[in-house]
Order: structure tokens, then C-alpha cells, then sequence
């Protein structure tokens, strides 16, 4: 019973805890792909913690089983029931009862973990192939456009994935600019984010009010974006980058001068928002020493998270 | 990848895979406009590429299958309309596209995702402080 409530435990306190030192930790997208596997790994953490749990439960009831049954059946044969044989009986039909709850939630979870995962999909295939077929090639990218006034730039996981690009989106871009969008949507299918997004998201839709897992999804997108950003960057550099989001983010195009060169840093305001969160980022000159003291931070925080739910089992088991 | 992104490198270099044959066979069923046979469509496209009239007859009883094209028997053979127009199409991905994350259920990243006003206004600050900055 010990490792089964340190275990549940565990879970329950990375569950509901973890999420508010994460996202203070991950906020500014220092080491993007960093903080992106420190969010997983306390996932993955809660869920093999519970399932870990789960199991020991079962061990405590086949474990105890014989003993009990047998005094049981000591009593009912002596005719007197001792109280201690009560007590005892109570106890497993208990943990017994506790062990099957445990287990229908899981199914539970389970099914509504497919039952999104499964319809996202779908849905992504059927948009992906729908795009291929209604849209226009883009000469020598791989990506096909949509006429729309609206400008929009995307990627759909399918079979092949396909990176969208409406026609508004090409009218405010110029050459780098497009290649920069290019790159980050690139990136995203290359780090295989849409499937970050889908079982994250599937998560969410599994645990209904978990912090972790209904804010993690989020967190997770929020950082998925900026790690493609960074791809961006290093193929196109930032300013190209930042040139290429505020023109599709304002609909105007933006002349490469206006950011070629470093912006002085603060003053946007912007953190609080996601999109200027990532335009503020970008033109944020790097700080060395701070920079690699978040690296290692974080990268401690992952380690622990990760090998925590084994060490646990295996002291307490 | 059975996409465009090495089809459309080499224009006319031929067909790669399926996908991209029932784009071009969209393609041209879209700029009819009226209904047409595999016939038609396959002398059509055999002026252009190597292709087989079985592989234009299965393209197209693909697309019905998938909803993209409707058909109504003349005579021995099909004739072939598109269900819904490109721009109904491109109309609708937009709109699943556009839909707040939590509307739709396809995984899509967006370059930048869709903006409440206030979000808006604070990107169209930032852009108007680079762009007063440094007059080109």
C-alpha cells in the first residue's frame, strides 16, 4: 500500500504543483526545445507514476489474498470471527475497491484520450489532402496556396503533411520573408510538433481540470512555436524572422530595413501576449550567462521529473 | 512524401503518385466547369505526359469516392462534375483554419496564430515603433 499513496502522491503533486514553476521557468522560451522536453517529462512523469501506482495496488490485494482467505476461512470454521479478521477483510475489500476504481478511471481516460486523439486525426488528413487538392503549387517550396485575402501561413499533419499559405500571406511577404515562414512551418514537421500537439491535446481532453495537462497543451504549443522560430532563425536570421510575423500578423508588408539591426531591448510590453511574446523574443539580444544558467536549470528540472516515478517504485517497493 | 514538393521542382517531368494526379485531374475538371468523361480528360492530359486511361478511370473513381467529384451514367460511360467549386473549398479549409483552436480538431500550426484586438494592436505598436525608428 506504502508505494502505491507515495507514488499517487507523487503524481497528484507534479500534477496540480509543477505546472506554475514550469511555466515560470519556460516563460520567456529561453532553450525553447528544453523547457518543450521539461513539460513532457512531467507528463510522461504523472502518467507512468499513476499507472505505476495502479499496479502496486493490484500487488497489495494478490499479495495479501491468500493470508486473508485463509483466516477467513480459519474463523468461519472455529466459529468466531476475531475482530483482526474483520478489520483485515475490510482492509483488502478496500484496497480491492480502490484498485478497480483506479482502473475504471484509467479506461475512462483512455477512451477519451483516443476518442480525440483518433478525430484530430482525421481531421488533419482530410484538411491536409483538401488543401492539396483545392490549393495551387508553390513552385519549388511544397507548399500549396489558397486564395484568401486573409493572410495565413500553416502547416496540417496528413499523409503528406501540408504547408498552407493563403494568397494574402504571399502579397505582404517578400522572398526572405516567405522563405523564413517556410522554414519555421518546415521545422515544425521536421520535430514532429503536430504529433506534440495531438497527444498533448488528447492529454488535456483525457484529464479535464489537471492543470498540467489542460495548461501543459497550451505551454507546449506556446513553445513548440518558438523552437520553430528559432529554426527560422538560424536559417533566415531574426530580423527576417520578426519581418516575416509582424507582416502576417498585421496584414502590411514590412520593408527588411525596419528591423535589420538590432532593436534597443525593452519597452515592447509585449510578454504577456503570445504572438508579440515571439516578435519581442526574437529581437531580444542573447544574454550568455543567464541563457545558460535557464539551460541548466531546466535540464535538471527534466532529469528529475523524468527519473523520479522509477526511483520512487523502486525505494518504496 | 508523395507530394508536389518534388513534382512541382520539374514542371511536366511527369506524375509522382496518386495525390498529385487527382490535383491535376481537379485542376482541369475546375477549369471546364461542365462535366466531363475519363475519355476527354485522358486525351486531354495524354498530349501533355505519359500517362494510362486505366490510371485516369481509377484518378477520377478515387475522387468520387471521396466526394470530390459526382458522375452520372451517358450512355457506356461516366460524365464527371466537380461537387463544389475551388473557391468553396478553399472557403471552407479557411474557415476550419481560421476557427480558434478550440473549435476545430485538425492539428494545424499557424505561423501566427489568430489574435484577439488587444493582441492586434500591440503587434501594430510594435511594428509602427521599428518602422519610426529607422526611416528607410
Amino acid at each position: 500500500m506504502r508505494p502505491a499513496l507515495a507514488l499517487a502522491g507523487y503524481a497528484a503533486a507534479v500534477a496540480w504543483g509543477a505546472p506554475p514553476p514550469l511555466a515560470l521557468l519556460t516563460r520567456r522560451g529561453v532553450c525553447a526545445r528544453t523547457g518543450l522536453a521539461a513539460w513532457l517529462a512531467a507528463m510522461a512523469g504523472v502518467l507512468a507514476a499513476a499507472v505505476l501506482a495502479i499496479q502496486s495496488l493490484f500487488r497489495t490485494v494478490a499479495a495479501d489474498w491468500p493470508s486473508l482467505t485463509r483466516a477467513l476461512c480459519r474463523s468461519v470454521a472455529g466459529g468466531a470471527c476475531s475482530p483482526a479478521v474483520y478489520r483485515g477483510a475490510l482492509y483488502e475489500g478496500g484496497v480491492a475497491a480502490l484498485a478497480a476504481l483506479a482502473t475504471a478511471a484509467a479506461a475512462a481516460a483512455l477512451w477519451r484520450y483516443g476518442r480525440r486523439t483518433q478525430r484530430a486525426r482525421a481531421r488533419s488528413r482530410a484538411h491536409a489532402e483538401a488543401a492539396f487538392l483545392a490549393g495551387r503549387a508553390l513552385p519549388g517550396t511544397g507548399a500549396v496556396v489558397l486564395d484568401d485575402p486573409r493572410p495565413a501561413a500553416y502547416c496540417v499533419a496528413g499523409r503528406p503533411a501540408a504547408i498552407v499559405l493563403t494568397s494574402g500571406a504571399l502579397a505582404v511577404l517578400d522572398p526572405p520573408q516567405l522563405a523564413a515562414v517556410l522554414a519555421h512551418e518546415r521545422a515544425h514537421l521536421a520535430h514532429r510538433h503536430h504529433l506534440l500537439a495531438m497527444v498533448t491535446r488528447g492529454l488535456a481532453a483525457a484529464f479535464p481540470g489537471v492543470p498540467l495537462f489542460t495548461r501543459g497543451a497550451a505551454e507546449v504549443a506556446r513553445l513548440a512555436e518558438m523552437a520553430a522560430d528559432d529554426a527560422a532563425a538560424r536559417v533566415s536570421g531574426r530580423p527576417t524572422v520578426v519581418a516575416a510575423l509582424l507582416a502576417i500578423g498585421t496584414g502590411t508588408a514590412v520593408p527588411a530595413a525596419a528591423v535589420a539591426a538590432p532593436v534597443p531591448h525593452g519597452g515592447l510590453a509585449a510578454a504577456a501576449y503570445a504572438v508579440p511574446a515571439r516578435v519581442e523574443r526574437m529581437l531580444r539580444p542573447p544574454r550568455p550567462v543567464s541563457d545558460t544558467a535557464f539551460g541548466l536549470a531546466l535540464a535538471a528540472v527534466l532529469t528529475v521529473l523524468a527519473a523520479a516515478p522509477s526511483l520512487l517504485a523502486a525505494f518504496t517497493g | 512524401m508523395r507530394g508536389r514538393d518534388q513534382g512541382s521542382t520539374g514542371e511536366g517531368a511527369g506524375v509522382r503518385g496518386f495525390g498529385e494526379l487527382e490535383a491535376v485531374v481537379m485542376d482541369r475538371v475546375w477549369e471546364r466547369g461542365g462535366p466531363v468523361t475519363v475519355r476527354e480528360l485522358f486525351d486531354e492530359l495524354r498530349a501533355e505526359r505519359a500517362i494510362a486511361y486505366t490510371t485516369v478511370m481509377s484518378t477520377m473513381d478515387n475522387l468520387h469516392r471521396k466526394g470530390w467529384l459526382a458522375r452520372d451514367k451517358d450512355g457506356k460511360a461516366y460524365r464527371y462534375t466537380a461537387v463544389a467549386s475551388r473557391e468553396e473549398y478553399s472557403a471552407r479549409l479557411m474557415r476550419e483554419a481560421m476557427a480558434g483552436a478550440g473549435d476545430t480538431e485538425a492539428v494545424l500550426s499557424h505561423f501566427v496564430a489568430q489574435m484577439d484586438g488587444c493582441q492586434a494592436r500591440t503587434l501594430r505598436a510594435v511594428l509602427d515603433r521599428l518602422t519610426r525608428d529607422r526611416p528607410s
